[in-house]
C-alpha cells in the first residue's frame, strides 16, 4: 500500500548492474520459503497475478505493506458493505509534545503538532485484491508497515520539518538502471514504461510476472538514489516490515512457507540481515479509520499523491481481463470517451470508435509494445477527434478523455465502523439549519442569508466555518461585507460533492465539530499570522463571520499587538479596511464597539506614521502601497470629521511624496493629496508640464508619475483636467521620438486606469485644445451639422497631423 | 470496368528521379537522401505494409535520425549515417506515420513555416519513394487537377479514350499505391476540396466519359498528406465530410530556444551549401537570431519587458531565411561572416509585411530590450544600431 510522503535525488553507480549476480539474487528471495510478491499500488495487472498466486499458494497468514497502526480497521475494508475506492486514514497528535515538534509543525508551542497519512484502495489495488483474498482463504492479515509518524525526525539543534511528499514510485524513477531503460527505450513517463513492461492483460503465467517483477525490482535497487531512499525513510521501514513478519510467525506458531508478503518490489531485496530495530514510534493520539474515497482523489490530477493517472480505465482493464475480454480494452476506453464528447454535442460515430482502435493498434505495435497501453489509446484519440490544435481546438476532446479516464466512482464504508463525530455534527448541522435539500442534489443551490435574521446568522457562521476549513460544500457569492456595502446580505452558492466528507475527515485533527475544527484551525492561523497586522485583523473578522465568540478576545489582543509592532503601511491599511468592517457591524449589533473603536484610531495613527516608510518601496511592493492609500483615504473620507485625525495623513503622505525617489509611488502620493483636497489639480499639472523641461532622463518618468497620480485619483485630478491635459500636451511636445517611446507605456497604462466617461472628458479637454470643436457642439449638432463638423474636424486634424513625426 | 493499374516499383529500388545533383537547385528529399533510404530499405526488418518502400519503423527511424546503418551502395560495404529530418515530438512522426498506414488522409495543419512541407516531403520519400505526386492548393485549383483532364486536341481527333487521358497526380498515386501530396488545401474553394471526398471514402475516381473503363481503383498503399496552415484554416474550411476522412496532426511552432538554435544551424548549413556559400555563420550569432524571433514572437523578453506582437508568423523557417538572406549578403556586400548587423538588416522585410504596424513592434524591441542589452553586449548593440537604421 502506498502513502503520501516525501523528495529528491544523488548519483547511482551502473556499475553494480551486474546480471548475473541479478538473476542469484532473484532466485534467491524467490526461492524462500516465505512467499514473496512484489507489487505496485493500483496495478490491475499485479492485482490479477496476486490473486492467482493466492489462490493457489493458499496462505494462512498475509502480511500487506500496510500501516501497521491500522491493523485494527483492515476488517471493515472487505466488509461485505465496503466498496472501493476508500482509504484507510490515520492520524497522530502530540500531545504531550514528545517530539519537540510543538510550535515547529504546529503554530505555536502550546497547539499539539498534528499528522496524518491516506492509504487510498480501489478494487483493483493489490493490496486489496490480496485483502479479498485472504478473506476468502480465511487467512489472517497482518500489515506491516512502520507508522506513519515514527519516521518524523524529533526536534534537536535544528529541529527541521519532513521533507516534502514523495511516492514510492521515486525509488524506481530516481534509480541509475530506469533512467537508462526510459532513454533507451524512449519512454516519456515512468507510467508509460509501466504499462508497456508489465501491463500486459494478455500474460497469464503468475510465477513468470513475478519472476519479471523482481528482477526489474532488483536492477532498480542495485542501482537506486541513496537520498530518495533515506528521504522515504526505506530502512526502518523495511525493519518494521522484518520485526512484524518475525514476531508474528513465532507468536502464531505459523510456518514461513504458510504466510505470504505482498509488498513494493522494491522492498523485496530489504536486508534480512539487517540488525538494527525500527524506530520506536512516538507516544501520542493515534485515530485510525477506513474512509469513502472517489476516483478523483485516486487520480493524479488530484495532487494527493498515492494515486494513478487514469483509476477508471485501469479499472475497466481489471473487469475487461477478468471477463476474458482484454482484445476489447482500447475500444471500449475510446466508447467511454467518444460518449463524453457527445454529452457535450460532438458529432463523433462508431466509425470514430473504429478508427481510433484501429489506430492505437497500429502505434502500439510500431512503438514496439506488446499491447496497447493508455498513452497509444489517448494519442490516438488526439490524432482521430481533434480537428486542430490539441491546446486550442482540443480542450473539449482533454476533458472528455480525463472525464472518461479518470470516471467519478465513490467509495462506501460499512456501517459498522461507524462516522467520525465531525462528519455527524456536519449533516447534524446540516438538518438542523434545514440545509438538507443540498444534499439530496448534484447540483448548486443558491442562497441568500440577512444576517440580522437569527436563522441565517447560524447558517451564515456554519457556511463560513465550512469556507475557512476548505471543505468544499459552500461558496460566498457576493458579499455586502465592506465598508461600502451592505454588511448583512450574503449570497452563497451551494453544492454537496464526493470530495465534502472526506474533507471534513481530514479536519478531524483539529476537532469533533465543525465549530471547534474552525476555532483550533483559527487559532492557528491568528499564531501564525502574529507578525501581520491585516493578517491578524482578517482573521478577527473570521472569527466574527464564523461566530467564534470565545476567539474574538484572543484575536482582538493579537490585532493590537500586531498593530503595535507592525512597520508596513500596506499592512496596516488592510488592518484598517478589515477594523472598519467590523465597526459598521458592531454598530448595529451594539456590541464591543468599543474595543473595535480604540483598535481603528490605533491603527489608523500607525498606518499614518508608516506611510512614509513606504516611499521607496520595491516595485512588487507598490500595488499594496497604492491599494492602502485608496483604502486609508476612503476611510478617512466616510468618517465622522472628529474621528481621525485627516491633518496626520495629509502630512504623512505630503513627507512621503517629498521623499520619494519613484516616480510612480510620487504621483500616487500627489494624487491622493489631492483626492483629499490637500492639494490642487494645478499643481499635479504643474509637476507634470515640469518634466517638460527636465533632461530627457528625468522626462522620461513621466509617464510613471501620471500612472501613480491616476492610480489614486479619478475624481478630484479630473476637476483640474484641462490644466492635465495642457500639461501633458507641453511635455509630449518636448519629448522626442525615443522617449515618447519609453513614456507611452506607462502614459498608455495611467489613461487606462480611467473610466469611460472620465476618458470622454480628457478628449473633450483634447479637442477643445486643439480648437477642433467644443464639447457642447459636439455633443448638440443636429445631422446636418454634425456633417459639416466632421469635415472640418477632418481637414482640422490633417493640418495638424502634417506637423506631427510621424 | 476497373482499370487495371500499374504494377508497383519493387520495395528498395532506386528513387525513380535521379537527375545529377548539380543540374536542379533544389532535389526531391528521395535523391537528396537516397543512400540513407538504400541503407534502411537494406536494413529494414520487417515487412512494409503494401506498396510500401519501408516499414513503418524504419520511415520512423528515416525522420527521426539517430542511427547508423551498414549498407551496401553502389557495391561498396559503407556506413550510412541517418540524419535527423523533423525536430520535434517524435510522437508527432509517429502518429502521423501510423495514419498513413490507416483508412484515413493526414492533415498537417499548424503555422506557417513550422515544417509541414518538409514533414510531408520526406513521408512521402520513405514511403513511396517519390514526393513529387504533389497538387498545390491555390484559389484557382479545379476539380480536373485533382482528379484528370483530356488531351483536347486527341479528344476532337479520336474521342475519349483511355490513351487520351491526362491523369492528375492524384491518379497517379492512386495507381501505383502511392501518396499524394496536397499543398495548402484549405486555399482550395469548397466545391474543390469535395472532389477529395469521393476520392478518400471510395478510393477510387470515376470517369464517366469511358464507358468501358470508367473507374480508376487505388491499390493498397495510396493515401493522401495535406498540409494547411491554421492562418487559412477560416479561409475555405474543410466541409465536416471531408475533416472526418483526415487524422489532424498539429505542428506546433518550437518549443524552445535550444531546439530552434539547432534547426536554425542544421538547415542554414544545408542551404549554405547548396547555394555554394562560403559565409561564416556563427552560433552566437544563431543565437542571438532566435532569440530575436521567440521574444518578438511570444511578446515578452526574456528579462520580463512586454513587446507588441507583430501581426506575421516569426516561425523558425522564418528565421532561416533571415539567416540564410543575411549570408547572402556578407558573402555579397560584406566580409564573409554574419554578424548581428547582418542579421538586423534582414530583419525588417521578414517583421514587417502587410501591416506597416508591426515596423511599431520591431521599433519597440529594439528600443526597450535591445537598446538595454547593447548597453553591455557589443553584439546587441551592433543589432540595435543596424535595426534602428533600417527602421
Amino acid at each position: 500500500m502506498k502513502r503520501t510522503q516525501s523528495t529528491p535525488a544523488d548519483g547511482f553507480d551502473l556499475a553494480e548492474l551486474d546480471s548475473a549476480e541479478i538473476a542469484r539474487q532473484v532466485e534467491a528471495v524467490l526461492a524462500e520459503p516465505l512467499y514473496w510478491f512484489g507489487v505496485r499500488h493500483h496495478s490491475p495487472t499485479v492485482a490479477r497475478h496476486l490473486a492467482s498466486a493466492l489462490a493457489s499458494r493458499r496462505p494462512k497468514l498475509i502480511f500487506i505493506e500496510g500501516p501497521y497502526e491500522a491493523n485494527e480497521v483492515a476488517r471493515h475494508v472487505v466488509d461485505a458493505k465496503t466498496e472501493p475506492p476508500v482509504a484507510i486514514y490515520t492520524s497522530y497528535r502530540d500531545d504531550d509534545n514528545v517530539l519537540g515538534l510543538n510550535g515547529v509543525l504546529s503554530p505555536a508551542p502550546e497547539i499539539p503538532a498534528r499528522m496524518a497519512a491516506w492509504y487510498p484502495l480501489t478494487a483493483y489495488s493489490p493490496e486489496y485484491v490480496a485483502m479479498k483474498s485472504a478473506a476468502a482463504l480465511g487467512a489472517e492479515v497482518v500489515f506491516i508497515d512502520l507508522p506513519h509518524y515514527a519516521l518524523v525526525e524529533r526536534a534537536g539543534d535544528a529541529a527541521k520539518p519532513p521533507p516534502p511528499a514523495l511516492d514510492d514510485d521515486a525509488l524506481v524513477t530516481t534509480s541509475g538502471f530506469y533512467q537508462q531503460l526510459a532513454a533507451a527505450g524512449g519512454f516519456k513517463s515512468w507510467n508509460e514504461a509501466w504499462d508497456t513492461l508489465f501491463e500486459n492483460p494478455h500474460g497469464t503465467d503468475h510465477e513468470a510476472f513475478r519472476r519479471e517483477l523482481a528482477t526489474f525490482c532488483c536492477a532498480v535497487r542495485r542501482t537506486s538514489n541513496r537520498s530518495t531512499e533515506a528521504a522515504l525513510g526505506t530502512l526502518p521501514r523495511e525493519r518494521h516490515f522484518l520485526k512484524v513478519i518475525r514476531e508474528t510467525l513465532a507468536q502464531r506458531k505459523i510456518k514461513p512457507d504458510e504466510a505470504a508478503v505482498v509488498c513494493g518490489g522494491f522492498h523485496l531485496f530489504l536486508d534480512r540481515n539487517d540488525a538494527e530495530p525500527p524506530p520506536t514510534p512516538p507516544e501520542g493520539t493515534v485515530y485510525s479509520t477506513v474512509v469513502p474515497y472517489s476516483y478523483f482523489r485516486v487520480s493524479e490530477m488530484a495532487g494527493y499523491g498515492a494515486g494513478n493517472r487514469a483509476p477508471q480505465f485501469y479499472q475497466s482493464c481489471y473487469e475487461l481481463t477478468a471477463a476474458g475480454r482484454a482484445g476489447d480494452i482500447a475500444l471500449e476506453h475510446a466508447i467511454a470517451v467518444l460518449r463524453q464528447m457527445r454529452k457535450g454535442g460532438e458529432p463523433l460515430s462508431t466509425a470514430d470508435a473504429i478508427a481510433i482502435t484501429h489506430h492505437a493498434g497500429m502505434l502500439a505495435q510500431l512503438r514496439g509494445r506488446s499491447h496497447t497501453t493508455l498513452d497509444d489509446i489517448d494519442d490516438a484519440l488526439i490524432t482521430c477527434c481533434c480537428k486542430g490544435d490539441p491546446s486550442d481546438e482540443g480542450l473539449k476532446l482533454r476533458a472528455a478523455i480525463d472525464a472518461a479516464s479518470i470516471g467519478t466512482k465513490i467509495g462506501k464504508v460499512t456501517p459498522k465502523l461507524g462516522r467520525l463525530p465531525i462528519v455527524s455534527d456536519f449533516y447534524s448541522e446540516i438538518s438542523e439549519l434545514d440545509l438538507g435539500e443540498v444534499l439530496g442534489k448534484e447540483k448548486k443551490l443558491s442562497v441568500r442569508l440577512d444576517k440580522r435574521e437569527p436563522l441565517a446568522a447560524r447558517r451564515s457562521a456554519l457556511l463560513h466555518r465550512l469556507v475557512f476549513l476548505e471543505i468544499p460544500f459552500a461558496a460566498l457569492a457576493s458579499t455586502g461585507g465592506d465598508f461600502a456595502g451592505t454588511i448583512f446580505r450574503e449570497d452563497w452558492q451551494l453544492k454537496w460533492t464526493p470530495q465534502t466528507e472526506p474533507a471534513l475527515i481530514e479536519q478531524n485533527l483539529y476537532g469533533d465539530r465543525v465549530e471547534s475544527a474552525a476555532l483550533n484551525r483559527l487559532r492557528e492561523a491568528i499564531a501564525a499570522a502574529s507578525a501581520s497586522a491585516g493578517d491578524t485583523c482578517e482573521r478577527l473578522v473570521r472569527a466574527v463571520d464564523m461566530d467564534l465568540p470565545d476567539l474574538v478576545p484572543i484575536a482582538q489582543d493579537a490585532a493590537g499587538q500586531a498593530i503595535d509592532h507592525d512597520p508596513a503601511f500596506p499592512s496596516l491599511a488592510a488592518a484598517l479596511r478589515h477594523l472598519a468592517v467590523l465597526d459598521r457591524y458592531a454598530a448595529f449589533q451594539g456590541t464591543q464597539r468599543a474595543t473595535i473603536e480604540a483598535l481603528l484610531v490605533r491603527c489608523y495613527d500607525r498606518a499614518c506614521f508608516a506611510l512614509p516608510g513606504s516611499a521607496a518601496v520595491p516595485d512588487e511592493e507598490q500595488k499594496g502601497v497604492v491599494d492602502g492609500l485608496v483604502s486609508v483615504a476612503d476611510i478617512l473620507q466616510r468618517a465622522a470629521p472628529d474621528r481621525f485625525d485627516r491633518a496626520l495623513f495629509a502630512d504623512a503622505t505630503r513627507r512621503a511624496a517629498e521623499d520619494s525617489p519613484v516616480p510612480f509611488l510620487r504621483g500616487a502620493f500627489l494624487g491622493l493629496l489631492c483626492e483629499i483636497r490637500e492639494l490642487p489639480a494645478e499643481t499635479l499639472a504643474a509637476e507634470l508640464s515640469g518634466l517638460a523641461r527636465a533632461a530627457p532622463d528625468l522626462m522620461i518618468t513621466a509617464g510613471d508619475l501620471l500612472d501613480g497620480m491616476l492610480a489614486v485619483s479619478h475624481t478630484s485630478i479630473m476637476l483640474g483636467a484641462d490644466a492635465l491635459v495642457a500639461a501633458v500636451d507641453e511635455l509630449l511636445q518636448a519629448a522626442d521620438w525615443d522617449s515618447f517611446l519609453v513614456m507611452l507605456p506607462r502614459m498608455r497604462a495611467a489613461i487606462e486606469r480611467l473610466s469611460p466617461s472620465h476618458r470622454n472628458s480628457l478628449a473633450e479637454c483634447v479637442a477643445v485644445r486643439y480648437g477642433l470643436a467644443t464639447a457642447a457642439e459636439l455633443r448638440t449638432v443636429g445631422n446636418l451639422a454634425a456633417t459639416a463638423l466632421v469635415a472640418r474636424l477632418d481637414a482640422a486634424t490633417a493640418a495638424v497631423l502634417q506637423d506631427w513625426p510621424l | 470496368m476497373a482499370k487495371k493499374s500499374d504494377s508497383p516499383p519493387p520495395a528498395a529500388s532506386p528513387p525513380a528521379v535521379s537527375p545529377p545533383a548539380e543540374e536542379v537547385l533544389r532535389e526531391p528529399a528521395e535523391v537528396r537522401y537516397a543512400q540513407q533510404l538504400l541503407a534502411l530499405a537494406q536494413n529494414d526488418a520487417e515487412t512494409p505494409p503494401a506498396n510500401w518502400r519501408l516499414s513503418p519503423r524504419s520511415v520512423l527511424a528515416y525522420v527521426v535520425g539517430g542511427k547508423t546503418l551498414k549498407a551496401k551502395i553502389d557495391g561498396k560495404a559503407v556506413e550510412v549515417p541517418i540524419t535527423r529530418k523533423f525536430f520535434g515530438d517524435d510522437g508527432i512522426v509517429e502518429r502521423a506515420i501510423v495514419t498513413l498506414a490507416s483508412e484515413r488522409a493526414l492533415l498537417l495543419i499548424g503555422e506557417p513555416g513550422t515544417g509541414k512541407s518538409w514533414l510531408s516531403e520526406h513521408l512521402a520519400a520513405a514511403i513511396s519513394g517519390t514526393s513529387t505526386l504533389t497538387i498545390q492548393g491555390t484559389a484557382g485549383t479545379t476539380e480536373e487537377h485533382i482528379k484528370y483532364s483530356w488531351n483536347i486536341a486527341r479528344v476532337i481527333a479520336e474521342g475519349p479514350r483511355p490513351a487520351n487521358l491526362i491523369p492528375s497526380p492524384t491518379m497517379v498515386a492512386m495507381r501505383s499505391g502511392g501518396l499524394l501530396r496536397f499543398e495548402e488545401l484549405t486555399r482550395c474553394v469548397p466545391d474543390v476540396q469535395d472532389a477529395l471526398v469521393s476520392i478518400l471514402s471510395d478510393k477510387a475516381i470515376a470517369v464517366p466519359e469511358l464507358p468501358d473503363s470508367n473507374m480508376v481503383w487505388a491499390r493498397p498503399g495510396f493515401n493522401v498528406i495535406a498540409t494547411a496552415n491554421t492562418r487559412d484554416q477560416g479561409v475555405n474550411e474543410l466541409s465536416a465530410a471531408l475533416k472526418r476522412r483526415f487524422n489532424y496532426i498539429y505542428i506546433p511552432i518550437v518549443g524552445d530556444q535550444k531546439t530552434e538554435v539547432k534547426i536554425v544551424q542544421e538547415r542554414s548549413r544545408e542551404l549554405l551549401e547548396r547555394y555554394n556559400l562560403p559565409a561564416k555563420l556563427t552560433p552566437s550569432v544563431i543565437e542571438l537570431l532566435a532569440t530575436v524571433f521567440r521574444e518578438i514572437r511570444n511578446g515578452k523578453s526574456s528579462d520580463g519587458v512586454s513587446l507588441k506582437k507583430p501581426t506575421t508568423t516569426l516561425s523558425t523557417a522564418e528565421a532561416i531565411g533571415v539567416a540564410l538572406d543575411s549570408a547572402l549578403h556578407a558573402r555579397f556586400f560584406g566580409g564573409g561572416e554574419v554578424g548581428p548587423a547582418d542579421i538586423a538588416r534582414n530583419m525588417v522585410g521578414v517583421v514587417v509585411k502587410e501591416d506597416q504596424e508591426d515596423r511599431d513592434s520591431l521599433k519597440e524591441y529594439a528600443t526597450l530590450v535591445a537598446k538595454k542589452r547593447g548597453v553591455k553586449e557589443k553584439a546587441w548593440k551592433e543589432f540595435h544600431d543596424a535595426l534602428v537604421e533600417q527602421l
